[in-house]
């Protein structure tokens, strides 16, 4: 009984969806879902250009950890094929961490070989919120800060003290 | 010896200049320059003048001046002559040379012939002194005859020496070195025009402000519409004109001279002149004059020359000049001048005189035609633009009849479009005349420049012009249908070849994309315009070859549009009424043509307001019968929900595609189409084979057979029959009558014979089933009678309000009967459908009202009784109910579906309906949506739509209470009730009943009400919507950047958020607004937003 005005053009078939066209709406329907259930102490969002493939995400230090109180940007860009492979994660806010080296980069595993499309934005982000309190000591990108992690925690709060630095926002 | 070289040079270069620029030519040069300097000296000269030479390229001069000064340094002075005889073809330098050649005797070595050469070197002096130029060419001496030589001297040294250098060879045989004089004279012509006249001719062009008085100007003048730039252009022409009259008379008096001195000399001496043909000279030296002047006209006098042939031949073919002053559009139509056009003939005139004298100077070369080739090629096309752009019909027979008169013999008399005929008129009377007057005059020869041929050339340019005019114009013809036959003649005697059939689809089709296949246009109106077309072309071309060109990409894009079929079926079984009603706008748009150009939409209104008379009142069976929407449009709110069909019909609000209809009643077209499988009829004195671009499985058509071309255009039959079917399920499902399905029927018979039978078969059950629903209605209630004779019947009155009579569907496992109940109050009427021969009809679960219930189970029992072994499936949604509520201060009655009945019903007061009317204290029902679910079981979204739909018919009136959020909905009892008495939260009730609810059927659609509802800020969704925009934002502002403005955070909401981010810049703003106020967010510069950190 439909309406007779009701007649919307019907699209021509959707056979030629660039494959970008895909990861735009997987990461659309995560961000909804980050929207509308945020964990606590991480937030991500799409880069201020609009751009749907390059996020810009936000932790907070977990308590009880030498980043208590910190909050570290970080940047996410995903590839055209995603979720089939996994986004570039980079601390943007220098960080002292053993598994971080100094340009951001990051050494955790699910986000390289262990990769999986039922990982998302939030659980990366859980995930390297979780790091920060739990390094893995066993395949440091920084020797110094994995070796102070067990020896000197005072001295090692101390150096992420004196490495972080809040950054502005363009 | 450079000393002596330097002051000798300047002396030498002054005197040369003075011989050849000035007329009075100083006497012989004194002998004795030494000869290579003297050339030097004067090479050098020309290169220093040549710098100020105004139009003669100083580099082509350099050259040569180079390559004689390389000559005169390798020659030995002994070589002079030779020097002379190398050059003469350089123009410029070997006037000069031969000027400088009387000079040259002394430095000849001695020998025989020495008195002769110095005898002709005298002769040569005296001769070309005498004709020598002058400097200056004035176009103040017309007469073209040079005034310092007013009287020809013709005294007998002149004769004498031009005697001895014409005949040197046999007078003088000792001067070696001669030359042509008639050479030189053209030599010395062509420096001339090149260094006086030329400048002369860019003056002319710079004349701006034409101040001296023309006569002839003047004289066209007085036509009144001559514009200003019209005028400049013709004074630059005239100017250039007389500049080269003036010029020509100087160059051929001095070759009158020498032909009369070479005369005078045959004459006197009657000796053996050599060869001198004086014809010969002569049309030489004519040829090389207008060589020279055709060859120099620039761009700017060939411009000045156009403008002034447009607009003397636009008069002369009555096309209006384009800035012309006057702008009526009567004036603007180009139309052929009448024989006594003053105008006309003034330009005429005019012309002629122009031409002529062009001729006369020669600028009616090549150039000149090719010029007037393109002005008269533009005068084709402008007239056949402005004369038949959007001219269709016929125009009007007495200009046609006097055409008729003088077009002839060449058009054939299958041609009779009055466009075609006045075109023709137009190039054989005017086009062809003009062009042979102007070319007859400049041409030479005499054969005659324009042939009966070359007419029949002219008139196929002008029907290929028309044609791309028409086909150019074609969709606009084909909505003007059918006011458009005349274009049509046009188009169908232009489109002569394969090639501009082509032309013709293919332009179509690109209109069709570009105008009518967009989302912009409804498929009503393309099913329109297809019509349109399918008339247009058959008019055009009965074969259908070029309809089946432009049709694919119609049909694809039709393929897309979903409804197009419903549309279509629709159309086909649209009501008598409807059709009266059309036929009546067809009548109405004759008489207003201007309504037509306006499109469909006029039509639809006038439709309309047509069908309003004719109210049809609800039949006593209870059920109201189907009126067609046209009908009811003041109760439009009453179609919304009363049923599937009259709910599309009028919720669309553009009608029905009745042109169907129309056709389908047409005996006419019925005819035809009863014809169409016939064989080949060979009395049949109109046939003409088929088209080139016929496909290979062509088969011609009989009849244009919209219909039938429509239907096939919509894709698979399978698809058609399906969409077919349902629609007739549905009518016949809706229609109380079953006498009023001859629609159906002529549509059902229209589509066997397209697709046979068995295809339809479903269609034919369906309507037996109806048939036979009624007659086992009948039988059923006639048993009920019976039974409740017997019982004596106390009658049972149906409890309260409301419930008079019911007509419900139901559909059998195998079987689908419908059921009619007759108590007092309740008539219960069933219709047994075959559940496998009807498209789909899905069972929809609610609870019936307790009464019908009973009903049902009644009506069942009676049908196992006449048919053993079946069961009955009610499907309860189907049902249409006549509905009687009797409130405090009213009675509403009101057909509707099931579901409405059932939910007003619920409103019934549990214990007693008496309790309403007898207790005026009693406050009136409410319910809320989940009080209904939790009692009807029924669809929630169904239950709030069929609550909005009394809320619209004035019985309930909904309430927002405080605490929940579902709306409560309350009857209204008696109209003049205040709004609210017992609800405060009613006080911001915008958007129900406002004030006394008594105006007349005032309530608003449900549509509406419910979108306002939606924007109620208490509203839950609206609520939970809010809170997510929030987490958008903040973590937009979290992350991607700390501050941003407004619009881009408008724009990244709907980036991203998938279903769409409704809210405009301002509503957001607000929000925003909203949450600065709550402390959360703040302005910082630039306007920015940021949130606030805690």
């Amino acid at each position: 009984m439909g309406d007779i005005q009701s007649s919307a053009p019907i699209l021509g078939a959707r056979k030629n969806v660039d494959p970008g066209q895909n990861a735009v709406k997987r990461l659309q329907t995560e961000l909804m879902q980050l929207m509308t259930s945020p964990a606590p102490g991480v937030s991500a969002f799409p880069s201020a250009d609009g751009n749907l493939l390059s996020w810009r995400a936000t932790i907070e230090g977990p308590e009880d950890t030498p980043y208590a109180g910190l909050t570290f940007k970080l940047s996410f860009e995903f590839p055209a094929n995603y979720p089939y492979a996994p986004p570039t994660v980079l601390f943007r806010t220098p960080i002292y961490h053993p598994n971080v080296d100094f340009s951001g980069r990051i050494c955790l595993d699910i986000l390289k070989d262990k990769w999986t499309a039922a990982y998302n934005t939030q659980t990366v982000l859980l995930s390297l919120q979780s790091l920060l309190g739990e390094p893995n000591n066993a395949s440091p990108l920084n020797g110094e800060a994995a070796e102070l992690w067990d020896k000197d925690p005072t001295l090692f709060k101390t150096k992420v003290m004196d490495r972080h630095k809040d950054i502005d926002d363009d | 010896m450079p000393a002596a070289v330097a002051s000798r040079f300047q002396d030498r270069r002054r005197r040369v200049f003075q011989s050849v620029f000035h007329t009075d030519l100083s006497p012989p040069t004194p002998q004795g320059v030494p000869l290579p300097s003297a050339n030097l000296s004067f090479s050098q000269g020309l290169q220093y003048h040549s710098g100020t030479g105004p139009t003669v390229g100083s580099g082509s001069f350099y050259e040569e001046d180079t390559q004689a000064t390389a000559q005169t340094g390798f020659y030995n002075p002994s070589d002079q002559g030779l020097l002379v005889s190398h050059t003469p073809s350089t123009s410029f330098h070997s006037t000069v040379t031969a000027v400088s050649q009387p000079s040259q005797p002394q430095l000849v070595p001695p020998d025989t012939g020495i008195g002769d050469q110095v005898a002709y070197d005298n002769a040569w002096r005296l001769v070309t002194a005498r004709i020598a130029l002058p400097s200056t060419v004035t176009s103040s001496t017309p007469s073209g005859s040079p005034p310092q030589d007013a009287a020809l001297p013709c005294d007998g040294e002149f004769w004498d020496a031009l005697n001895h250098i014409v005949n040197a060879s046999t007078l003088l045989p000792g001067a070696l070195r001669t030359d042509d004089i008639f050479s030189w004279h053209t030599h010395q012509v062509r420096a001339h025009f090149s260094q006086q006249v030329l400048p002369r001719l860019l003056d002319c062009l710079n004349t701006r402000p034409p101040e001296d008085g023309d006569p002839e100007r003047k004289g066209s003048n007085q036509n009144g519409t001559n514009s200003i730039t019209y005028e400049r252009h013709m004074v630059i022409v005239m100017s250039s004109i007389r500049t080269l009259e003036a010029a020509l008379g100087l160059y051929s008096h001095g070759f009158d001279l020498l032909v009369q001195g070479v005369t005078h000399t045959k004459n006197a001496a009657a000796s053996s002149a050599p060869g001198v043909n004086i014809d010969v000279l002569a049309s030489r030296f004519r040829r090389d004059i207008h060589a020279l002047v055709g060859n120099s006209a620039s761009q700017q006098l060939t411009k000045s020359l156009r403008t002034v042939l447009v607009r003397l031949v636009g008069d002369v073919l009555g096309i209006p000049a384009e800035g012309d002053d006057a702008r009526n559009l009567k004036s603007r139509r180009p139309a052929p001048p009448t024989v006594d056009d003053h105008k006309a003939l003034a330009a005429r005139q005019r012309l002629h005189g122009l031409v002529e004298q062009l001729h006369n100077v020669g600028l009616s070369g090549e150039r000149f035609q090719v010029l007037f080739a393109e002005v008269m090629d533009w005068m084709m096309s402008t007239f056949v633009c402005g004369a038949y752009a959007g001219v269709w019909s016929a125009t009007d027979r007495r200009s046609l009849s006097s055409v008729l008169n003088t077009v002839s013999r060449s058009t054939g008399s299958s041609v009779t479009s009055p466009c075609i005929i006045s075109l023709m008129d137009w190039v054989e009377n005017h086009f062809a005349r003009l062009s042979f007057e102007v070319l007859s005059r400049v041409s030479h020869d005499s054969v005659s420049p324009v042939t009966l041929s070359d007419l029949k050339t002219y008139q196929s340019l002008a029907l290929s012009r028309l044609s791309t005019l028409r086909i150019a114009e074609l969709f606009d013809i084909v909505l003007a249908w059918p006011d458009s036959r005349g274009a049509l003649d046009d188009l169908r005697a232009t489109i002569t070849t394969s090639a501009r059939r082509l032309q013709l689809t293919t332009h179509f089709t690109q209109a069709l994309k570009t105008r009518l296949l967009h989302p912009g246009c409804s498929t009503l109106e393309i099913l329109q315009t297809y019509i349109d077309i399918i008339h247009t072309f058959h008019a055009l071309d009965h074969s259908k070859v070029l309809l089946g060109h432009v049709e694919p990409s119609l049909k694809l894009y039709l393929w897309q549009r979903e409804d197009a079929v419903r549309i279509v079926v629709t159309g086909l079984l649209a009501s008598p009424e409807e059709v009266r009603a059309a036929r009546k706008v067809k009548e109405l748009g004759k008489q207003q043509a201007e309504q037509k150009k306006a499109g469909k939409r006029p039509e639809v209104e006038t439709r309309r307001s047509a069908g309003k008379g004719s109210l049809v009142t609800p039949t006593t069976r209870g059920v109201s019968s189907r009126t067609p929407t046209t009908t009811r449009q003041r109760e439009k709110l009453d179609m919304d929900a009363s049923s599937a069909t009259s709910n599309k019909g009028s919720a669309s609000g553009t009608g029905k595609l009745v042109e169907l209809a129309l056709l389908l009643n047409d005996p006419t077209k019925t005819r035809h189409t009863l014809v169409e499988d016939e064989e080949l009829d060979w009395n049949d004195m109109n046939w003409v084979p088929d088209p080139v671009d016929a496909g290979a499985n062509y088969k011609r058509p009989k009849s244009e057979d919209v219909i039938g071309t429509l239907i096939s255009a919509l894709g698979s039959e399978d698809v058609f029959i399906k969409e077919f079917a349902s629609i007739v399920a549905e009518r016949l499902l809706s229609l109380s009558d079953p006498a009023r399905f001859d629609q159906e029927l002529r549509v059902l018979d229209l589509l066997k014979r397209r697709f046979g039978e068995a295809a339809l078969q479903n269609c034919d059950v369906m309507i037996k089933d109806i048939e036979d629903s009624r007659r086992l209605d009948d039988a059923i209630r006639r048993a009920w009678d019976e039974q409740r004779k017997l019982a004596a019947a106390t009658p049972v009155t149906m409890s309260g309000h409301f419930l008079r009579s019911a007509d419900k569907r139901k559909k059998a496992a195998a079987l689908q009967r419908q059921q009619q109940q007759e108590l007092e109050p309740t008539q219960y009427h069933a219709r047994i459908l075959s559940r496998l021969f009807w498209p789909g009809l899905d069972r929809e679960h609610f609870l019936l009202p307790d009464p019908i219930v009973e009903e049902q189970k009644r009506y069942e029992q009676g049908y196992e009784h006449l048919k053993s072994n079946r069961k009955l499936t009610w499907l309860n949604q189907l049902g249409t109910v006549r509905v009687e509520l009797e409130l405090r201060d009213r009675t509403v009655s009101v057909d509707c579906t099931t579901p409405q009945a059932t939910v007003i019903y619920a409103f019934n007061d549990s214990d007693d309906g008496d309790l309403e009317i007898d207790n005026d204290n009693k406050p009136p029902a409410r319910r809320t949506v989940d009080e209904l679910y939790n009692t009807l079981q029924m669809d929630e979204d169904l239950i709030a739509s069929c609550l909005e739909y009394w809320v619209s018919k004035n019985v309930l009136r909904r309430l927002r209470s405080p605490s929940s959020s579902a709306p409560t909905y309350v009857v209204i009892e008696s109209l003049s009730d205040p709004i609210d008495n017992d609800l405060p939260s009613q006080e911001d009730d915008t958007f129900g009943n406002p004030a006394t609810t008594s105006q007349e059927g005032g309530a608003q659609p449900a549509e509406s009400a419910k979108e306002e509802g939606s924007k109620q800020t208490i509203d839950p969704k609206e609520q939970e919507r809010r809170t997510m925009y929030w987490q958008y934002i903040k973590g937009m502002l979290t992350n991607a950047s700390a501050s941003m403005p407004l619009a881009q955070m408008a724009m990244m909401m709907k980036i991203l958020i998938a279903d769409g981010f409704p809210w405009t810049n301002e509503e957001l703003g607000e929000f925003l607004a909203e949450k600065i106020a709550e402390g959360e967010m703040e302005v910082v510069s630039g306007g920015k937003y940021r949130l606030v950190k805690k």
